[in-house]
């Protein structure tokens, strides 16, 4: 019984952790809008991301995918955002790896492309590290 | 690979969503695990397993 109810409460949690990320980043296209003397960026952006929470929650109502997607409970819909992340992910490689080819070809330093290109990189073989110690 | 969820579920007379709600999953999740189309982990397998009372061997079979 206590196994269930650590289960709800660590769904329950998760369940606000993609809105609650939602709105944090809202908050900061709000003050960087702000900061940066962007007004219409800074509602713009804070809107944006308020309409993708609350359409999360209720969307949670009539989609057991977004339900999954929010509780984290279904491994199946997990393992969907595992490569759905991962396919992303490679495509923004990509997207990086070809402008940097291209900004170089154009006789650019190929900046900022270099430095992502990098990050992703490290991170890649960080990752494979700490997943390859740790099972 | 085949298995005998969908059997095991409509014997005991229970809904998709009624054993999606036993096994934490959603309802999408026990289809196609029923229809063959997505293999449970094994933590959800030996969960099935203890639900109907039966091996996980006698439930999934390779073909």
């Amino acid at each position: 019984m206590s196994t269930d109810r650590t289960t709800t409460r660590r769904a329950s949690r998760w369940r606000w952790g993609t809105p609650v990320l939602a709105v944090a980043i809202g908050v900061a296209y709000l003050v960087a809008g702000l900061l940066g003397g962007d007004v219409a960026f800074a509602v713009f952006g804070l809107v944006l991301m308020l309409s993708l929470a609350i359409g999360m929650l209720l969307l949670r109502r009539s989609s057991e995918t977004v339900a999954g997607l929010l509780d984290r409970r279904d491994e199946r819909i997990n393992g969907f955002d595992v490569t759905a992340t991962a396919f992303a992910g490679g495509v923004v490689l990509l997207v990086v790896i070809v402008a940097f080819v291209v900004d170089i070809a154009r006789g650019n330093n190929g900046s900022p492309y270099a430095a992502l290109g990098a990050i992703g990189g490290v991170s890649y073989v960080a990752a494979m590290i700490y997943l390859r110690a740790r099972r | 690979m085949k298995n005998t969820v969908h059997e095991l579920r409509t014997q005991l007379g229970l809904s998709q969503a009624e054993l999606a709600n036993e096994m934490g999953v959603s309802r999408q999740t026990i289809n196609s695990i029923e229809t063959g189309r997505y293999l449970p982990s094994l933590p959800l397998a030996l969960s099935l397993a203890r639900y109907f009372d039966e091996s996980v061997e006698e439930i999934f079979d390779v073909d």
